[in-house]
């Protein structure tokens, strides 16, 4: 660059930029990453999100940075504590306006955290084996949970409110059943390489589940039952018939094809000691169900009245290395749950083996609208399938056909957010750690979506009133164009007096749902794979 | 609504008259609603059709400004003003008998009949007059709650309804004894109009040469309606080169002056009548006759002990007007506001073409540099400074612009000033214009004020007439044009670079600054925005030069500020002080100190980007740098004095209201950060706040006035934040389910005392039957369906109604 440019210093690093750039611009120079929503190169300042704030040196308030012109000389800092809490205040204001579920409330409601809605959309297009592979990155056990789930998720399905909810579990064991079974794919993903040796204390739902997740994660399991069977609490569904035996062990076979080694008979506290166990593998994993019913793995280990002692919201024992899960820790009925505890202490455990930073999946902000209007739910149902709910028992022996299973799954209203996985706003939330429903005011505004584009579908809740899409639609001319409507807190995003969404609209569709930073301008038909 | 049927064609005529670019949109759209009343859809889309104005352009201009509307209204708008001084002095009840009295549902704005249309306004700038509610353009003041009735059937009988205040000429002959009536809005609303038709027909009767003279606003608010009566001095003076007793008049040699306040028609008559009393026995003695009823009727309407005649020489008058310096209002209360050649007689246009012919614009740019004026719209800004910019600045095109959007509830002095002296502020435009390099100048007020558009722009015309402007001024070879455009109902408007936006014809969104609007304005050229108030200084200011100017004030505020002084004061009005004065100066000595029985508690100065100044604190000289030290700001001149009945949370929370309605919505602190603000002031003024919500406020209060794009917002926590700095206790008393001053509704009760006569009034007088009327005992209130509407206190005749305040209960009914 010649020596025209001016001189700026961002973080303490010194850059040059030409005329008529904006500290944003003299950021990316720098290397210096600034966070921003209502900006887009190429379209003009928006500044309205404001959480690219940033402090000029000689200036009382904060300036966002997407617009403030450079003039020469000008110091800037931007990761000071003042900076940090006033992009956090802007995330968090614009969180208490934005009304929109990140995940459908099944999942929510899932101890596992299924992706329901996305195993519905599959299953609903036909996509059966992509059903599977999605149930299986949450449950290691599908089939045998569609039997013996109590489904939680379906207590917190929205269709309710509109006649009753998706069967999800029938749904879930079709997808357990049927899924793989042509082309003999389980739903596994290939084990991450470089893992270590660990050892799973318990062959029953966490143990299981355990052992799967840490295989996947990449390290060498063997699992240790002290019975004969596999399958701990499950085999009592068995015998109750409400299990059939040959769903159990298809699933535990799957779950041995990864490559866990399963012993039986082998007693730890008996045949081996837990510090033996220790000595030879990296990391234990005791998932020894509920203690009364055995002899104890680890008397070293602390307790509380109800099992292991295990550190605050983890799975750590009081002994390095040894982890505890299910109903070693707190003794549960729910075999979902167990699951679940037995996934979570594989990450944890993995990230313990791997001493690396963001190893264990933290949860992630979650924008949640709660209870919905009547009005509202059936404006969201508009476009699931009309039908009933299927009239089936889940432990009848018959499942769902493909046909019922469809439509059935077709019934889902697609609580979830669109973008939930390609969201800007909630990205930014995770990373500034902005508490959701700091602001959130006491009424919120009402929900509603616009269906009337053919290709794409706005949902106004979700919207951070940046106006990137005006912006857009006026440099790609679009004839009509969006435009905001009214003033201050009722602003809108909407096309002219009498001109719908389809018709303002005619060509820009994929820019400016690419560009809306959340999920209120999207496509109508997601991909399902 | 079903469809209308509007005429297409009355689309295209407007269309044609008012141009078809994006910067003609607002006026469009402003003749089309005034046409229908809203703005039909078909009206919009025929506007697309016929220009090149993008449809959503329309639609978002359409919904941006309060002043559009996209539902049909009523035949008549009634506005309820809830300016700050209305609020004080009871907006809301007042808001809520309107309601009752039409029969309005809540969410409903349009009564049954589609007779009227209730409408709240920010502040239509005659708070002397508060509370005020205008319907269909006839301004009513003072309007109690009980009222209400009484003013919807005046309105109704007077059949048609005026629309707008007509102009008024001086009229009447002689070279005799002058008669003064002023006519500001704020006058006429107080009936001056009739007056001076009052006097003219008893001129005509007994033969008086006299004139009758419209001037511009006197400041002496609190008196208003004002008739002056001057005779010529003992030389050769002429009346009208007489000041205003006002202005010191009596000080002229031998002139006589008389001044009457508070004049209603029939006064009129009389003050004819005893001034200039008729020769002749016969006829004199007819008149001790007809003076005599006269008197008795006159006697029945005006309390005992109050003379309707003002010593002016003493007393309160001397008190308000005594520290009072007159820059801006230096004719005002003299001269007819549209009369040029008075205006000429007085020295106007002098200055203008001093710069224009003699000092050029750096000297003159210089002179106003030295002077230390700075800008009186809020920010203080030196205008030399700005000047300069503008002319520095690269581009063949510039502009000037007037900044009269004066938004600020509670604030009227531009309102006064465009109203009264409109020369004086196209001459200070033209000089600024000049200075910049600017040959086309526009000056933007808000619509609220439609009296001061007329006549500004009737005083163009007559500029243009008489050659001060238009082509080739003076010989000079510079020219100069100068337009009105009205403003649309929007306070962020006031703010330059969103009033920039307006007038190119889009939503009034802010930009960040820089640039400034003085390196890229308007149309994307240098311009320079000046406030009302500071273009009118310019005159005098280049009249007497620098020195004179920058003789008066502070070391960094020099000259003289003009102030709204309103609210619980005993003489409102408009007054203009030297700067350095103190608080205290202005509340107890020029406006005589709250009511008797009242505790003067604070002064809220800066309207909603400024602050409240406790009493305490009233020593504080009335300078940039001081306000702004102790939280608020000079603004634009608002003052409103607040004692000891109001409650300093629910000013807050009155302030946050409206600048969370006001906000343009564009950045995320100001669109959501006063609405959560607000949440929260609401919860404590409800009785349901909790324990960190003062601490949550606060911090949310810096955070959304350090990061806010705009002036709105970054000035928008400055209620809270001072409120909070000078009166925590009033918060935490509301967390603790108090209001000490007995304000908010939610946290105070009505009781009946011993001292109850039984005489029912109480229960008469409630709206919503929580006083079962049981004669001769005492009366009880049900708090459960109490509104506290205040209608049984203020009617009870032994004062037996007391509000007592604590957490109660019962919830607040809603009416």
């Amino acid at each position: 660059m010649s020596g025209s440019g001016l001189r700026v210093q961002i973080d303490g690093r010194n850059v040059q930029v030409p005329a008529g750039s904006t500290l944003l611009d003299a950021a990316k120079r720098a290397d210096v990453s600034i966070p921003t929503l209502c900006h887009r190169d190429g379209c003009r300042p928006g500044t309205s999100c404001m959480v690219c704030v940033v402090q000029v040196q000689g200036l009382k308030r904060l300036v966002p940075a997407c617009a403030y012109p450079v003039r020469d000389g000008m110091v800037v800092e931007t990761g000071t504590e003042r900076v940090l809490q006033a992009r956090r205040t802007a995330m968090e204001l614009l969180l208490a306006e934005h009304v929109g579920d990140c995940e459908g409330p099944c999942r929510r409601g899932c101890p596992a955290r299924m992706n329901i809605p996305l195993m519905l959309r599959q299953i609903a297009a036909g996509r059966i084996d992509r059903a599977l592979v999605t149930v299986r990155r949450e449950i290691s056990m599908p089939a045998v949970l569609g039997w013996v789930c109590p489904a939680p998720c379906e207590k917190h399905c929205r269709r309710t409110g509109v006649d009753a909810p998706v069967a999800i579990c029938l749904a879930k064991r079709f997808a357990g059943e049927k899924g793989g079974r042509e082309s003999g794919d389980w739903g596994m993903p290939p084990p991450r390489p470089g893992g270590r040796r660990v050892a799973v204390v318990g062959g029953g739902p966490a143990g299981l589940s355990c052992s799967l997740y840490l295989r996947l994660l990449g390290h060498t399991v063997e699992l240790f039952e002290a019975g004969e069977q596999l399958g701990g609490g499950l085999c009592h569904s068995v015998g109750e018939g409400r299990l059939p035996k040959s769903v159990l062990v298809a699933d535990i076979e799957a779950i041995r094809c990864t490559g866990v080694v399963m012993r039986t008979g082998v007693c730890v506290g008996v045949d081996k000691t837990l510090a033996e166990l220790r000595e030879r593998f990296a990391a234990v994993v005791l998932a020894t169900g509920v203690h009364a019913e055995g002899p104890l793995p680890g008397p070293e280990l602390a307790r509380t009245p109800r099992g292991l002692e295990v550190e605050k919201g983890g799975f750590r024992t009081t002994m390095d290395g040894v982890f505890a899960a299910g109903s070693a820790v707190l003794p549960t009925r729910m075999a979902v749950r167990a699951c679940a505890d037995g996934k979570a202490a594989a990450f944890q455990c993995d990230g313990f083996l791997r001493q690396e930073a963001g190893a264990v999946p933290v949860p992630r902000f979650d924008s949640v609208i709660r209870r919905m209007e009547e009005q509202e739910l059936r404006e969201y149902a508009r476009e699931a399938d009309g039908h009933g709910r299927i009239q089936r028992a889940v432990s009848e022996a018959e499942g769902l056909s493909p046909d019922e299973a469809m439509r059935e799954a077709g019934r889902c209203m697609h609580c979830d957010c669109r973008k939930a996985g390609d969201c800007r706003l909630r990205d930014l939330a995770d990373q500034l750690g902005a508490r959701g429903r700091r602001f959130k005011p006491a009424v919120r505004a009402a929900y509603s979506i616009e269906r009337d584009h053919p290709d794409l579908l706005f949902e106004s809740g979700k919207c951070i009133r940046c106006g990137l899409c005006i912006r857009i639609s006026e440099l790609r001319k679009e004839p009509a164009g969006l435009t905001f409507v009214g003033r201050g807190a009722r602003t809108q995003v909407s096309p002219p007096t009498g001109v719908s969404w389809s018709g303002a609209i005619l060509h820009a569709a994929a820019e400016i749902v690419e560009a809306c930073p959340t999920g209120a301008l999207s496509w109508k038909n997601d991909r399902v794979s | 609504m079903g469809k209308t049927d509007i005429d297409i064609r009355e689309v295209d005529a407007i269309v044609e008259s008012a141009g078809r670019r994006e910067g003609d949109l607002i006026p469009i759209l402003q003749a089309i609603q005034e046409k229908y009343r809203y703005l039909p859809e078909e009206a919009l889309r025929r506007i697309s059709e016929i220009t090149p104005i993008r449809p959503a352009t329309i639609r978002g201009v359409a919904t941006f400004y309060d002043y559009f509307r996209l539902q049909p209204a009523g035949r008549h708008h009634v506005c309820v003003c809830h300016g700050t001084a209305c609020h004080v002095k009871g907006a809301t009840r007042v808001q809520e008998a309107v309601e009752r009295h039409l029969g309005l549902a809540e969410g409903q704005d349009t009564d049954a009949e589609g007779e009227y249309t209730v409408q709240k306004v920010a502040c239509v700038g005659c708070c002397t007059l508060a509370p005020v509610v205008v319907i269909g353009g006839a301004t009513y003041g003072h309007v109690t709650p009980q009222g209400v009735r009484e003013i919807f059937e005046e309105q109704r009988c007077a059949g048609r309804i005026q629309d707008s205040i007509p102009y008024a000429a001086e009229s009447g002959v002689g070279d005799g004894p002058e008669i003064r009536v002023g006519i500001g809005s704020c006058c006429a609303a107080k009936g001056s109009l009739k007056v001076r038709d009052a006097l003219l027909r008893a001129l005509e009767r007994s033969g008086v040469k006299a004139r009758v003279r419209p001037v511009g606003c006197i400041g002496m608010c609190y008196e208003t309606p004002l008739v002056e009566v001057v005779w010529p001095g003992s030389g050769s003076e002429p009346a009208s080169a007489v000041p205003s007793a006002l202005q010191g008049g009596w000080q002229s040699g031998g002139a006589r002056i008389a001044l009457y306040r508070q004049v209603t028609p029939r006064q009129a008559e009389r003050i004819v009548q005893d001034l200039f009393p008729p020769a002749g026995r016969l006829h004199r003695g007819f008149r001790a006759l007809g003076r005599a009823i006269d008197r008795i009727a006159i006697e029945e309407r005006v309390p005992a002990g109050q003379r309707y005649e003002l010593d002016y020489r003493e007393g309160p008058v001397c008190e308000f007007i005594g520290r009072q310096v007159h820059v801006v209002t230096e004719h005002c209360g003299l001269l007819d506001p549209l009369d040029l050649e008075a205006y000429r007689r007085v020295g106007g246009g002098e200055s203008w073409r001093k710069v224009l012919l003699d000092l050029g614009a750096d000297a003159t740019i210089t002179m106003v540099k030295k002077s230390g004026l700075r800008g009186r719209g809020g920010a203080g800004f030196p205008t030399g400074e700005k000047w300069a910019v503008t002319r520095g600045a690269p581009g063949m095109v510039k502009f000037a612009v007037c900044n009269g959007d004066e938004g600020d509830p509670g604030a009227f002095m531009d309102r006064m000033i465009l109203e009264s002296v409109p020369y004086r502020v196209l001459e200070g435009l033209a000089i600024a214009a000049y200075c910049a390099g600017a040959s086309e100048g526009v000056l933007y007020i808000r619509a609220e004020y439609p009296l001061a558009v007329r006549r500004v722009r009737e005083a163009i015309l007559r500029m243009e007439a008489a050659g001060w402007l238009g082509e080739n001024i003076h010989g000079s070879g510079w020219s100069f044009r100068a337009r009105v455009m009205e403003g649309a109902g929007a306070f962020v408007c006031g703010e330059e670079t969103a009033l920039l936006a307006s007038l190119e014809g889009r939503r009034g969104m802010p930009s960040l600054r820089p640039p400034y609007p003085a390196e890229k304005g308007l149309h994307g050229c240098p311009t320079t925005v000046n406030n009302v108030e500071t273009l009118a200084t310019i005159p005098w200011l280049v009249c007497h030069g620098a020195e004179a100017f920058s003789g008066m004030g502070t070391e960094h505020s020099k000259g003289t500020k003009v102030f709204a002084l309103t609210g619980k004061v005993r003489r409102g009005g408009l007054i203009e002080v030297p700067m350095g004065i103190t608080i205290r100066d202005i509340v107890e000595g020029i406006g005589g100190g709250v009511e008797a029985g009242r505790v003067f508690k604070a002064v809220q100065i800066g309207g909603p980007s400024g602050g409240c100044i406790p009493e305490s604190m009233s020593d504080l000289p009335v300078d940039f740098e001081a306000l702004s030290q102790a939280g608020a700001i000079m603004g634009s001149g608002g003052l409103v004095v607040l004692d000891d009945r109001d409650c300093m949370v629910d000013i807050a929370r009155f302030f946050l209201a409206f600048t969370q309605d006001q906000s343009c919505g564009q950045c995320s602190f100001c669109r959501v950060g006063t609405r959560a603000m607000l949440e929260i002031l609401t919860r404590l003024c409800d009785g349901k706040g909790r324990r960190d919500d003062i601490d949550e406020l606060e911090s949310l209060a810096h955070q959304v006035a350090s990061g806010s794009l705009c002036a709105l917002g970054q000035t928008a926590p400055n209620p809270v934040l001072t409120t909070l700095r000078y009166f925590r206790r009033e918060y935490e008393a509301h967390v603790e389910g108090r209001c000490p001053a007995r304000r908010c509704a939610a946290l105070i009760r009505y009781e009946i005392s011993d001292r109850c006569i039984g005489c029912t009034r109480c229960a008469q007088a409630c709206p919503v039957q929580a006083i079962e009327p049981v004669p001769y005992r005492k009366h009880r209130i049900d708090p459960e369906k109490c509104t506290r509407c205040d209608l049984c206190r203020s009617g009870c005749p032994a004062k037996a109604i007391r509000i007592e305040t604590g957490r109660i209960e019962g919830k607040v009914a809603q009416p």
